[in-house]
């Protein structure tokens, strides 16, 4: 159930006795702009790090020792055009802990997210040039990870917003360029301007919840609005090459497809997707790695905020053209129809499993309630799922596959191949 | 044989079936998932070993646990993936230094997953052409794990406390150690180690557990099964410090450099009671010294000497255990050298009982917290099944575990002459 706390502040409350925790979810959205990425990323280190009631990380760490262990993050992320940032507290349940976890949990975040540590007027100067010089190193750091910096690498190339150009977390340049004064503003103007969105779940009382959710204090507000939904028109392909030091190349391809965020063709668009990349059972899978053994991993995954297919794969730098040209014909037939009922079958039941065993995960649920609060059209029972999947026809899917049209390839190799 | 844990909330059926399968069933009726994990006691480490039916010690190529692991799954006709995904259901296997594991995860059709999974790990299928195309797919994995720097510190690492123990060596193998393994070779390890009396199977979800168990006990008779015969594992213990290569330095290409410690364990663990009590005061001891909520990890946080990638951590298997503790610095030399600086201390740590106390409430919430995933719990009773304490009997180990314990655990690991250093820098022109 969604309740209006006040103005452009919103609590969700999932009850259920299923688990054996209570996850609390703050989430922050405003419209996706580039430059305040990195903002409100070091926000989420500096928010996470101190605050006046917990002045040291030490202090903050064993106040969540106290609490039975909890789990406490803020993290960025984007849904489509708008920019998210979450503080989630994952907390064992009242019951279990024999203990009111829940209410300490909400002072706990009322402490984090309202009252952070100070200095005249700014953040903490120490805790803000530390946590500032920490985010670019671990920003710097993300290229060791070779299948993290060829996917960020290819939706720099595909895309042409620098909204969506630009990672959640923002950038280096953008970090070093910050200042604790800027960082404060950004601070107050996501308190005071964001949509906020809270998700609680677990076994709880959905009164007790909105009184508590309440004492978080945020006050009225009217969120500037942005479409959730991207799409980018096609254009010619791009292609770019970087030359690391790797053994084993990763060879990236974006394409555009034409299925609307719960729209029409989303479930024919799921399928498609599952179908060409998305599981062991794919055609990707099947053909590019088992048959060809010319990939240790080659995976489709569509992004349907952004009207996006992403394909990975990890092959020899030798085989960059073969496997380019494999993964062409795998989605030549997709389009082309060339493959069975039963394989089409077998796709839809693994989709209806997986989604159907996500029900029985906090974090999945916690998420179902907030695309319900930013997308009318979203339908977060399994039974509407199952219903959408099983209608998806083998022409609806060579349809949606069609619509799929080349724009980026990235290929990260190794030196000596270029 | 139905055993209930108040604690958790959960009751565990555990039967061992004439042939010495050992069933672990966990019934959880609210979930939608149904989870199975077949287990085997053999892994990356056992490459040492007397055949079932022979005399002599054989030493196989390293990887062929992980390498048998990928190979079972396929048949004269089919390959086992599809089988299971015929249903919707989701396959995988996984191999680590002590086991190997064959799993599935479904909210549909159970019984014939559980059949599915028991069928294709107890009839091996290895032909010289397939074996000659795995290496193929294997040598990708290789190649992936040699461009992670994380791993390559975690590796070099290991390879100096241990020159000659088969743990220093990913469960992968090499490039030259798979192109070494035959279908023999599988064969033999298969059948020494592959035995009922050498498994666990361990089924967490929807399930009814009688007739689970009926339905497993069942495909158990229709089998005919060599006779269990007792496994001679030849891998030999190394708790020697002689042997320890002090220092390595790596350059690779990354942005910040990286130091490593780690201490080689000179006391086996047993996987009795009090060597599972011993790991935990273990986990406990490294939370107290260099956990986040305490004052050395703020002075090294506050100073720039740590990051959030700090990290530590131990493993015990039945020939070695070690500590390892890793994070990105700027200055390796002064993070190694502060490490060092703490095991100098040896036995001699200050142990506050106050913030001990919270740190064993944090670790039984912690561990109710992984008990919500069933995948994780499925796990957790696996890895036990091998110990004498089950998954569910951790929590009192947890309640049960001194300051005392903790000081004789640091008296017993933290030795300088058991410590070796690594550190990783930055290619240069990378």
């Amino acid at each position: 159930m969604r309740i209006e706390l006040t103005s452009g502040v919103h609590l969700n409350v999932i009850p259920t006795t299923k688990f054996k925790t209570t996850r609390i979810a703050v989430h922050f959205l405003a419209p996706a702009q580039a430059e305040q990425y990195a903002a409100r990323t070091l926000l989420t280190s500096v928010l996470e790090t101190a605050c006046a009631a917990y002045p040291t990380q030490a202090a903050l760490a064993a106040e969540l020792e106290t609490l039975y262990g909890a789990n406490f993050g803020i993290g960025v992320g984007k849904e489509g055009g708008l920019h998210r940032v979450t503080a989630t507290l994952d907390l064992v349940a009242d019951a279990l802990a024999q203990a009111p976890l829940l209410a300490a949990g909400f002072a706990f975040l009322r402490e984090c997210l309202g009252r952070p540590l100070t200095q005249g007027g700014q953040f903490d100067a120490a805790v803000f040039e530390r946590e500032q010089a920490n985010l670019i190193d671990y920003l710097n750091s993300l290229d060791e990870d070779r299948q993290t910096q060829a996917s960020l690498g290819l939706q720099a190339l595909y895309f042409e917003d620098p909204a969506q150009q630009v990672p959640s977390f923002g950038t280096v340049a953008g970090l070093a360029a910050l200042t604790n004064a800027e960082l404060w503003h950004t601070y107050q103007t996501m308190l005071a301007q964001d949509q906020i969105e809270i998700v609680v779940l677990g076994d709880v009382n959905p009164a007790a919840v909105t009184e508590l959710a309440g004492t978080l204090g945020f006050a009225p507000r009217n969120p500037a609005q942005a479409p959730v939904q991207i799409d980018q028109a096609t254009a010619a392909v791009r292609r770019q090459t970087v030359a690391v030091s790797v053994n084993q190349a990763k060879l990236d391809l974006g394409y555009h497809i034409d299925v609307d965020l719960y729209g029409a063709d989303y479930y024919a668009g799921l399928v498609a997707i599952e179908l060409f990349g998305g599981s062991a059972l794919s055609l990707l899978f099947t053909n590019v790695r088992e048959k060809a053994s010319k990939a240790y991993y080659a995976s489709a995954t569509l992004d349907p905020f952004r009207h996006f297919v992403q394909v990975q794969t990890g092959i020899d730098p030798a085989d960059a053209a073969v496997v380019t040209g494999l993964i062409a014909q795998q989605l030549e037939r997709v389009q082309r129809g060339d493959f069975t009922i039963g394989l089409l079958t077998t796709i839809k039941d693994g989709l209806l499993n997986g989604r159907l065993i996500a029900y029985d995960a906090p974090r999945f649920l916690a998420r179902q309630a907030l695309l319900h609060a930013l997308v009318p059209t979203h339908q977060d029972g399994y039974a509407a799922f199952a219903a959408g999947v099983a209608a998806v026809s083998k022409q609806a899917v060579q349809r949606v596959a069609s619509t799929m049209q080349l724009q980026a390839v990235y290929l990260l190799s190794n030196k000596e191949e270029n | 044989m139905a055993q209930t844990y108040p604690e958790v909330g959960e009751t565990l059926h555990d039967v061992t079936l004439p042939n010495g399968l050992r069933v672990l069933i966990v019934p959880k009726p609210d979930y939608h998932e149904t989870y199975a994990l077949f287990a085997v006691n053999y892994g990356g480490i056992d490459v040492r070993y007397v055949p079932a039916g022979e005399t002599e010690m054989v030493e196989d190529p390293a990887g062929i646990a992980h390498f048998l692991e990928h190979k079972l799954f396929e048949k004269a006709d089919h390959d086992a993936f599809d089988l299971f995904g015929a249903t919707g259901a989701s396959s995988n296997a996984f191999t680590g230094a002590n086991t190997t594991a064959y799993l599935f995860s479904t909210s549909r059709a159970v019984a014939e997953n559980l059949t599915t999974l028991l069928d294709f790990v107890q009839d091996p299928y290895f032909t010289d052409k397939t074996v000659a195309k795995e290496k193929g797919i294997i040598g990708q994995e290789i190649q992936m794990y040699q461009d992670t720097p994380g791993w390559r510190l975690y590796y070099g690492l290991l390879g100096n406390l241990y020159p000659t123990h088969p743990v220093a060596q990913d469960v992968t193998g090499t490039l030259a150690s798979i192109a070494e393994i035959t279908p023999a070779a599988l064969h033999r390890a298969y059948r020494t180690f592959y035995q009922p009396s050498n498994m666990t199977l361990t089924v967490v979800g929807n399930v009814d557990p009688q007739k689970t168990l009926d339905l497993i006990a069942a495909n158990q008779a229709a089998k005919t099964f060599a006779p269990a015969t007792p496994i001679t594992r030849g891998v030999a213990p190394d708790y020697d410090v002689a042997t320890i290569l002090p220092y390595r330095s790596l350059s690779l290409p990354v942005a910040r450099p990286k130091a490593a410690v780690a201490i080689k364990g000179q006391r086996p663990v047993k996987d009795d009671q009090a060597g599972t009590r011993f790991q935990v005061a273990v986990r406990l001891l490294l939370e107290m010294l260099f956990g986040d909520s305490g004052a050395l990890y703020q002075d090294w946080y506050d100073q720039g000497l740590i990051d959030d990638s700090f990290d530590c951590d131990y493993q015990a298997g039945a020939t070695y255990n070690f500590l390892t503790f890793a994070g990105d610095t700027e200055d390796p030399q002064a993070l190694s050298d502060a490490l060092v600086a703490v095991i100098a201390k040896g036995a001699d740590q200050v142990l506050d009982p106050a913030r001990f106390a919270r740190l064993k409430q944090a670790g039984l919430g912690k561990y109710y917290q992984g008990m919500n995933a069933l995948d994780s719990m499925a796990n957790q009773l696996s890895t036990q099944s091998f110990t004498a304490v089950n998954a569910f009997e951790l929590a009192g180990v947890m309640r049960d575990v001194t300051l005392d314990d903790l000081h004789q655990a640091a008296g017993q690991l933290f030795d300088l002459d058991a410590v070796t250093v690594c550190h990783v820098f930055p290619e240069v022109g990378a």
